[in-house]
């Protein structure tokens, strides 16, 4: 058995959660206390494959390319959030972009395989609480080959 | 004309107010007031996901204010402190009365004086 799914979604968090001075990190968990943060959360997000377009007579259980989309939401309050904020991002993304295993070992990047991580971009939101709180929206593309014959 | 500070502001600020501290940003005076605790439970949405803090705030009467020289310019970036912790005000809001607003009361939006930082 094999769920190239799960397994990247339980790397990430543990790349998200070696990024320096992270208070917790965790995953889908969608009520925080302020005593977490910083806080990193890695929501599984959803999946896309192409095949609604596919008219061919493939049988059903060959394997297909997904698109996976996780997001992670890193989250902080701080006097400057904002430089925070920027230098987890920049941990975030250095981290999934580069990780050997998630990269080469799961999602297979390499020179042969098909998978690839896009960083496709993010978002980021302020308002004040005990002190001034900023969170940032990370979103992904993630790759893979499911087989469902390996499920 | 009803005057609110004596039936109604004074009466509410002898049963729940409590003793604070107000110093103006870059100032050595000190003004002894009484507000009122207005902290209150915020959260934010981060995302999926909703962060949990408190919202500190804290009324005061405008004219205890006034009788002690602290004008509506020294509102903002003075120090606070009551009930054990130590506040900055970073906004306020005026909430008048019949009375008018220089005889209603502040809302003090506050943040936190030391840093969170780290």
């Amino acid at each position: 058995m094999a769920d190239v799914r799960e397994d990247i979604l339980a790397r990430l968090l543990e790349v998200v959660a070696s990024i320096p001075n992270l208070r917790s990190a965790q995953r889908n968990n969608v009520d925080i206390p302020e005593d977490q943060l910083p806080a990193a959360i890695v929501f599984d997000g959803d999946e896309d494959t192409a095949d609604e377009a596919d008219a061919s007579m493939r049988p059903p259980n060959r394997p297909t390319l997904v698109t996976m989309t996780p997001e992670i939401v890193i989250a902080q309050q701080a006097d400057e959030v904002g430089s925070d904020i920027t230098t987890l991002r920049r941990e975030l993304i250095k981290r999934v972009l580069k990780d050997t295993e998630l990269n080469e070992q799961i999602v297979k990047t390499g020179r042969h395989g098909n998978g690839t991580i896009r960083y496709l971009g993010c978002q980021t939101d302020v308002g004040w609480m005990r002190s001034l709180h900023g969170a940032l929206r990370a979103q992904f593309a993630i790759k893979y080959v499911l087989k469902p014959d390996e499920l | 004309m009803v005057d609110y500070s004596a039936l109604l502001y004074d009466p509410v600020y002898g049963e729940i107010g409590v003793d604070a501290m107000f110093i103006a940003a870059g100032t050595a005076g000190e003004a002894a007031i009484t507000v009122i605790d207005d902290t209150r439970p915020k959260s934010l949405m981060a995302g999926s996901a909703e962060v949990r803090s408190v919202g500190p705030g804290a009324f005061a009467r405008i004219p205890e204010l006034t009788s002690n020289g602290i004008a509506r310019a020294d509102y903002v970036d003075a120090t606070l402190s009551f009930n054990g912790r130590v506040w900055t005000v970073r906004s306020y809001e005026l909430r008048g009365s019949p009375n008018g607003e220089d005889l209603g009361e502040v809302r003090f939006l506050l943040k936190e004086a030391a840093s969170t930082d780290g």
